[in-house]
């Protein structure tokens, strides 16, 4: 008698294929622009969600931008980046400089942050081509420490104190001055190049492209014997993940009005890539819930802190903590696809 | 003159470079995991030495071995609770989980210690040497030699207990062929704490000499590990006397930098040197090919 297998559930790739779609989009879409926008429809002077809630999602949003565009390098190529911060800093900075040396509108200097970083992307990216997992990790590391320290010598980029004051950006009215906190439109920005960003990867997924990126990820070998270019794939990987992060760290500094050497920091590389961890690589939705997580989270525990009188942030503790115990539990992350990492 | 001055200054801390180095070097060549707690179980060093210097009162000498086997038995501890269960699964996993330990023992070691820095009392008498040639002076601290001397030992011992010792032999061997060791009938697990074992007493007696030059604090393994590492790159990953050279020429190049170009791109020499070696030769100065299989 045939033994009849149980039928498996997969839950998860359904969840996931549900959080990918369209329909999903537009819910978390319509959401965040409920939550934006609502206090503009209230009829009393008191907050709904206030300016601090907004700060904190327009961050989240910002940082879902630089996971997905991590996630280029880190989920589509397979290898791990710790230099992700460098790219979103240099967009910051580049928009920055050229905003207020060179007086340039807001929009020109935000397409040429993310030029700049994409065009930094390939000797940063080129190393790639040499050394692979551990090695390009340090190497990407390496690179980025470097980049904090010419900002904090050279003397255009302000040093440690960094370029206070920048330009808003403006569609005929200053971002700072519409709604009722001026963060609203910051966020509606946020949120469209995030909705573009995940719109690119999820039609670049089943592209050609997609095929080469998912064949050197998983034996780079056998795909150069099927005739995939190597190095042109990998840094063109490593130049869309820092296009996307320059154009996220200069709206992300415009923001602040604000760019210090922190921007670029390993700790943030760091913290990016965690994201990508926690949430799962290569998982769209999955980027955006490590994302929201890890900016909420610290921001949870800091009332929490707050509440208990504690003398410490107990965050950078837990975080380290969160680190082992996902890749014990969980090492592909909450969404992600079943190997993500491979020997 | 200037530039003997500055290497003269430089080997003190590139040997204690080279310390931290052949820390990293000999788990990743055993091991195959990039220790990203070296730099913690080297920052633990330094805060026993403090504490037992600071409050034991205790001879430098005995400060220094009681906090080299503190954090050997550190770094094996963090070996059997964070590394061991994921023996098996996939090197990225095992790394971001050191990435992970290292960020919790780093922010653990500043809420018990608290953030700032401090200095070790003063240990030891030291007196600076001014030769006199030509027009020119040359000064030598003792401080310096002393603890170029301690490297020198150190590393000495090293290299015996490797070359000469069975269980030495043992992770030298393991090192080039792990799989054929275990054939041999080594005991992995064994030599992996051991491994752990030795990285530690390296990290701990780097740690006490950067307090004896310079000074402490919990994030000071941030910044150290890193270079330990980028020197072990240069080196070439796995091999001891790489690592030695290269930590030598990174100390001296560091003050070379600080001294002619300027003194805030001092610590960004060392990645944009790691940088170039890997890219130009992935190997490092004398690290052995690693064979690409199909």
């Amino acid at each position: 008698m045939a033994v009849v297998a149980p039928p498996i559930v997969k839950w998860r790739p359904n969840l996931s294929k549900l959080l990918g779609g369209p329909k999903a989009a537009l819910c978390f879409s319509a959401v965040i622009l409920f939550m934006t926008w609502v206090d503009s429809l209230a009829l009393t002077e008191d907050y709904i969600f206030t300016p601090y809630f907004k700060h904190i999602l327009f961050v989240s949003l910002i940082y879902s931008v630089a996971t997905l565009s991590l996630n280029f390098v880190s989920g589509y190529i397979g290898q791990t980046s710790l230099g992700h911060a460098a790219f979103f800093g240099l967009g910051g900075y580049t928009s920055a400089l050229l905003t207020q040396v060179w007086h340039l509108p807001f929009w020109p200097s935000f397409l040429a942050a993310g030029l700049v970083a994409a065009a930094v992307g390939v000797p940063l990216g080129a190393p790639a081509l040499r050394v692979r997992g551990p090695f390009l990790v340090v190497v990407t590391y390496g690179c980025g420490e470097v980049f904090k320290f010419i900002a904090l010598n050279l003397e255009i980029t302000g040093g440690p104190a960094g370029l206070p004051g920048l330009i808003s950006p403006s569609l005929g009215v200053s971002f700072a001055h519409i709604g009722p906190t001026g963060k609203e439109a910051f966020i509606v920005a946020a949120l469209a190049l995030a909705l573009f960003l995940a719109f690119l990867m999820a039609r670049i997924e089943d592209s050609r492209v997609g095929h080469a990126f998912a064949a050197i990820r998983e034996d780079e070998i056998a795909a150069a014997t099927m005739g995939v270019n190597l190095a042109y794939y990998k840094l063109l990987a490593f130049v869309l993940g820092a296009f996307f992060a320059g154009l996220a760290g200069s709206l992300f500094v415009h923001y602040l009005s604000f760019v210090s050497p922190d921007t670029l920091s390993s700790n943030e590389s760091i913290m990016m890539l965690t994201m990508v961890v926690v949430g799962g690589a290569r998982s769209i939705p999955g980027s955006f819930l490590g994302a929201f997580l890890l900016t909420f989270i610290p921001e949870g525990l800091r009332y929490f802190k707050d509440f208990l009188g504690l003398s410490y942030d107990p965050w950078l503790v837990l975080f380290g903590l969160l680190l082992i115990i996902m890749m014990r539990v969980r090492p592909q992350g909450i969404l992600g696809a079943e190997t993500v990492f491979r020997r | 003159m200037i530039l003997l001055q500055q290497m003269i200054n430089g080997l003190a801390l590139g040997g204690i470079y080279a310390l931290i180095a052949i820390g990293w070097t000999v788990v990743f060549g055993i091991v195959g995991l990039i220790n990203w707690t070296h730099g913690e179980v080297f920052m633990v060093g330094a805060f026993v030495g403090f504490f037992l210097i600071a409050s034991f009162k205790m001879n430098l000498f005995v400060a220094l071995g009681i906090a080299m086997l503190v954090s050997g038995l550190t770094a094996v501890m963090i070996d059997r609770l964070a590394y061991k269960p994921l023996r098996t699964s996939p090197r990225m996993a095992a790394f971001i989980t050191a990435l992970g330990a290292s960020t919790f023992l780093r922010y653990l070691g500043a809420l018990v210690w608290e953030p700032h820095s401090r200095a070790y009392p003063p240990t030891l008498d030291f007196s600076v040497l001014t030769l006199t040639i030509g027009s020119q002076q040359l000064t030598i601290n003792s401080l310096q030699l002393f603890i170029f001397a301690v490297t020198l030992v150190i590393m000495a011992f090293l290299q015996w207990f490797i070359t000469q010792t069975m269980m030495g032999k043992a992770m030298l061997a393991a090192s080039q062929d792990f799989e054929t060791v275990t054939l041999m009938g080594v005991e992995v697990e064994r030599l992996v704490i051991l491994t752990f074992f030795v990285s530690g007493l390296l990290g701990g007696a780097a740690g006490v000499l950067v307090g004896v030059l310079y000074a402490i604090d919990p994030m000071m393994g941030a910044m150290a590990g890193l270079k330990g590492w980028a020197v072990a790159v240069i080196g070439g990953v796995g091999s001891i006397s790489g690592a030695m050279i290269a930590g030598l020429l990174l100390g001296v190049v560091e003050n070379l930098t600080s001294g002619f170009i300027s003194s805030g791109y001092r610590d960004a020499i060392a990645f944009v040197v790691m940088v170039l070696v890997l890219v130009v030769k992935p190997t490092g100065l004398m690290g052995f090919k690693f064979e690409e299989k199909v």
